[in-house]
């Protein structure tokens, strides 16, 4: 086998590669369909609205590695409360983005902590648990927001939006979030317990990891990040409003199982996220573009991300 | 003294059937079952339900207008709430309904019970309640009729349609379609869904952009026209005219687009404080007048010169509103007879 045909060999066994494949199709034939017309634009446009699905992405497939019956369903909640409460804070004013950050910040860390002590103290499954905690805090930001979209502050508004030759900035900075965020699952002590306990929390508790703190960790990263993402989604769609988040729900947990990492735990993949995103937010404009009825466009939808599903899941069975 | 007499006689005989009519219904209840409440539309129907129900329940209109929401846009869960409220003895129930058909069981069992039942917005289609409903297709049609005395050379337009599978997505698009069959200057390039929602119709546009051709204008169902806006900046192309749909961020940005450009377009929706209208119809109903089962809702549309006026009324991260009287109902009500 010649060198590069083992690098090829050894990137098909990659579980991430398939959303990539996908996206990269599912872009070919919008832009063949346009006849090469704003094919550049449309990558663009992928990559600024992939970011968000992205960054609530990574919390979400943390989550979900730590091993069956574990997600976040609080994510979209988190957004909108995070989002409103910053917006609130900031009142237009480029003076108090840091302090409106940190309030996202800590919105999602109350968060995380409030659903981990439901799964813990109170031994509710997690996917109730977070489900409950999340109408408490839509409820919350219905309370605090009263429905009230304010702007954001100018320079927040104009980074969440600025782009360097095409390239969005805030689509960068995910770049580098999921590097972070990928070197933190492979390389650190806490990254590997999270992958230790997905694949079997028993063995992971005799080896010594602390299981409990793991998962404590890992809910309040993820409800940290949907804080982050709705402060940044505020700032780059002119305002929180109460339904921003709800389209995250789905699209967290779409990217985390399209980017091939396993549903039930134990096995996580950073890149595949990324691709999925491209993914999904292509496939709705391939479709868009096509001119197909709504109907038609749903059944696709669903159609195609089987397929990928599919092929992607036959890959990393063999693991 | 005799003058004196006949004038305080007839003020008397003027002023004694709308006070008559005040004390028939001064022990009456009137609730609202709600389905949802997760956006700013809502949020302000609630409002204006609260506002004027609370100087109806001060001048001893009626005795209680008390608002009900359920958590999750279920129809299970309105059909619940709606038996409760049946137990609890109000003598009307406004609703805004979760589904056209499935709650008419519910709705059913209150009519039975002897309980006046209102829809409106989300109308139900059981024949013992009344219907308080929106044309939502002349509401698609006037946006091209607009747009037709706006730019008689024609374009092509891009469609900003609302949540999949929804009737009131239906009915918009169907007149924006039918509008279009009659003005075939207007083509319609390219069509998405936004939800209703800004954020969705910006993502939803900033993808599709890239492939369509100029875009003369943009017509949409409320709720998007900001978001398509942001979507066009983005993209760095001319912006068009877009029909934008009484929301705070929408009239805002028309505002500071006709300062700077002197920018023109419209702006239809409906009312939040239609619950208003559904309130008062009820009241009447309890007083024994006679209302016609279906009765349409008037929109409520901005246009270039009274959009300041407009925008100062509405509040904040709102949408532009009005809040029904006893009076402006009662002109609604004869309208439809």
């Amino acid at each position: 086998m010649t060198p590069t045909l083992r690098i090829a060999a050894r990137l098909l066994e990659k579980p991430w590669l398939w959303a990539f494949a996908a996206a990269f199709f599912v872009w070919l034939a919008t832009i063949v369909f346009t006849g090469g017309q704003g094919a550049a634009a449309v990558l663009t446009a992928a990559l600024a609205f992939g970011t968000f699905s992205v960054i609530v992405g990574i919390g979400q497939m943390y989550v979900i590695t730590l091993g069956p019956g574990n997600v976040d369903l609080s994510i979209p909640a988190t957004m909108t409360f995070a989002g409103a409460a910053s917006m609130k804070i900031m009142d237009t004013q480029d003076s108090m983005i840091f302090i409106g950050l940190l309030v996202a910040l800590g919105v999602g860390v109350s968060v995380g902590i409030f659903n981990y002590a439901l799964i813990r103290l109170l031994r509710i499954p997690p996917i109730i648990a977070t489900l409950s905690s999340s109408f408490v805090f839509q409820s919350a930001a219905i309370a605090y927001g009263r429905g009230i979209k304010i702007k954001p502050p100018p320079v927040l508004a104009e980074f969440t939006t600025a782009r360097i030759v095409g390239i969005p900035i805030l689509a960068i900075f995910t770049v580098i979030l999921a590097v972070i965020m990928a070197v933190v699952l492979h390389k650190t002590v806490y990254g590997r317990s999270v992958i230790a306990i997905g694949q079997n929390p028993r063995a992971a508790g005799f080896s010594g990891i602390s299981v409990g703190f793991t998962r404590f960790a890992t809910y309040v990263l993820s409800a940290t990040l949907a804080g982050l993402c709705g402060f940044v989604l505020s700032g780059f769609s002119g305002g929180a409003s109460l339904n921003m988040g709800a389209e995250f729900l789905l699209a967290s947990i779409a990217v985390v199982v399209i980017g091939g990492t396993s549903v039930a735990g134990g096995f996580a993949n950073i890149p595949g996220l990324w691709g999925a995103a491209l993914f999904m937010f292509l496939l709705v404009t391939m479709l868009n573009t096509f001119g197909l009825g709504a109907g038609i466009r749903l059944i696709m939808t669903g159609l195609i991300i089987i397929s990928v599903i599919t092929l992607a899941g036959g890959k990393s069975t063999g693991r | 003294m005799n003058k004196i007499l006949t004038t305080a006689a007839v003020a008397l005989a003027l002023a004694l059937p709308a006070s008559a009519a005040l004390a028939q219904t001064a022990d009456k209840r009137i609730a609202l079952s709600n389905n949802y409440a997760g956006n700013s539309w809502r949020q302000a129907m609630l409002k204006s339900w609260a506002k004027v129900g609370d100087k109806a329940v001060a001048d001893g209109v009626i005795a209680a207008a008390d608002a009900f929401t359920t958590a999750e846009n279920q129809v299970t869960e309105q059909a619940a709430q709606i038996q409760n409220l049946i137990l609890q003895g109000y003598d009307a129930i406004v609703v805004n309904a979760a589904s056209p058909d499935a709650l008419n069981g519910a709705v059913k069992e209150a009519c039975d019970a002897g309980i006046t039942v209102v829809s409106f917005d989300g109308i139900v289609t059981e024949p013992c309640a009344w219907r308080i409903a929106v044309d939502f297709k002349q509401m698609g049609k006037d946006e091209i009729l607009y747009l037709a005395e706006k730019m008689p050379e024609g374009g092509q337009l891009l469609e900003i349609r609302g949540l999949a599978g929804v009737f009131v997505d239906d009915e918009i698009s169907a007149g924006i379609h039918e509008g279009v069959a009659e003005n075939p200057q207007f083509e319609v390039a390219g069509s998405v869904n936004g939800d209703w929602a800004q954020d969705v119709a910006q993502k939803a546009v900033a993808g599709i952009l890239p492939s369509l051709p100029p875009i003369s204008a943009v017509v949409t169902q409320g709720g998007d026209g900001f978001g398509a806006a942001q979507a066009f900046k983005a993209a760095g192309r001319p912006i068009p005219l877009i029909i934008m749909g009484n929301r705070y961020d929408e009239l805002k940005w028309w505002k500071e687009q006709k300062d700077a450009t002197g920018y023109e377009t419209m702006s239809v929706s409906i009312a939040p404080g239609v619950s208003t209208l559904a309130m008062w119809v009820a009241q009447q109903i309890l007083d024994g007048q006679d209302i016609p089962k279906d009765l349409t809702v008037p929109f409520l549309r901005i246009d270039q010169d009274n959009l300041e006026e407009n925008l100062a009324t509405t509040e904040v991260g709102g949408v532009a509103n009005v809040e029904y009287t006893l009076e402006d109902a009662q002109e609604v009500v004869n309208a439809a007879r």
